[in-house]
């Protein structure tokens, strides 16, 4: 359940951006989520909601972009995903494999209401 | 109204991140170690730290993370080692922001290597830096030989994984050959220790690999 913790961060971090910036209504809140971070996003969701009550950020729409896991041999510089999940090389047996996507966890952007009056 | 898209790209837990990084600034100066030990309830992981505590000719402090009672903070002081307990009330995981505040309560000078208990747990803990040194994976011969390949996060960033209770390995079914490989697929380059708390067994290894890391630290701190 820690993703009440991660939402609560978000929400910290873009309530501090809309007051610097002057932003209007957030309608939309989009995160990048590695595969290998372990949320799950009907809770992610739950939490979303749940803790933008009685925020700037109440009623925003939540989207999670799944960023699939990527692990790549610098040896023969094959890569895999979660199906050969581990940092040996199933192709030449390197054990120095790197996990090169799937460990983010990134506000990536935002969808305020403008009133086209000013900017930026 | 019209909408207009916003980039931020940001790390989520950007600010926690600036408290990891400041502790482990702190502690890199000071040259101590600071070792975050995450497990199930149950694993072990506070009898494996009373037995390390005798064990290590070290000066030591722990902070013990759970989500209800000091019961764990506790047990560490009757070892007369410093000991400072956090509750989440009903929180997972620790957070560094925590640590932060919790490490002004420990009695810093001098001390070689600071312990976390982390709150038991194998997935959340997982993902939160403290700005420790290393995240070490404590689990159980009763939990069972699949948990590698079901939590691969812990096992995989993990700096050493600690199998505890061999002991009893005589009553218990437990494939230990696709326990270990299933470490070794995800961390090839951590450190692998099996280790009794009653017995005993493997204990003098786990000891020498923290006084290889608290030694390292230490160079570390004086080539500053």
């Amino acid at each position: 359940m820690h993703e009440f913790s991660l939402v609560s961060a978000v929400i910290d971090s873009l309530e501090d951006y809309s007051v610097q910036q002057g932003w209007g209504q957030v309608k939309k809140v989009t995160l990048r989520v590695g595969a290998m971070r372990q949320v799950i996003p009907e809770t992610m969701q739950f939490a979303f909601k749940t803790a933008c009550e009685g925020t700037s950020l109440a009623g925003a729409e939540l989207e999670l972009v799944n960023v699939p896991i990527v692990i790549k041999c610098p040896k023969c510089g094959r890569a895999w995903g979660e199906e050969h999940m581990g940092m040996i090389c199933p192709y030449c047996g390197c054990d120095d494999a790197q996990m090169t996507q799937g460990m983010e966890l990134d506000i990536d952007s935002v969808e305020v209401e403008d009133d086209g009056e000013k900017e930026d | 109204m019209a909408r207009k898209k916003i980039d931020i790209s940001q790390a989520v837990m950007a600010a926690d991140l600036g408290y990891a990084q400041k502790i482990r600034d702190m502690l890199k100066e000071r040259g101590i170690l600071m070792v975050n030990l995450i497990g199930s309830p149950g694993s072990g992981k506070t009898t494996l730290l009373e037995r390390t505590l005798a064990g290590l000719d070290l000066k030591c402090a722990v902070i013990e993370g759970d989500v209800a009672t000091d019961r764990d903070a506790l047990r560490i002081r009757a070892t007369g080692t410093p000991s400072v307990q956090i509750n989440t009330n009903g929180g997972c995981h620790l957070e560094a922001n925590w640590i932060d505040s919790t490490l002004e309560k420990l009695p810093l000078d001098g001390l070689d290597l600071i312990f976390i208990e982390n709150v038991g747990n194998l997935v959340c803990p997982a993902e939160f830096d403290l700005g420790e040194d290393y995240k070490v994976a404590i689990s159980s011969l009763p939990e069972g030989s699949d948990k590698p390949l079901k939590y691969p996060l812990l096992f995989s960033e993990a700096g050493a994984v600690v199998l505890t209770k061999v002991d009893l390995k005589p009553y218990i079914d437990f494939d230990e050959v696709l326990y270990w490989d299933d470490v070794t697929r995800l961390n090839p380059h951590g450190r692998r220790l099996r280790v009794s708390s009653v017995t005993g067994e493997g204990m003098q290894f786990w000891l020498k690999l923290l006084y290889d890391w608290c030694d390292a630290k230490k160079q570390a701190a004086k080539g500053e």
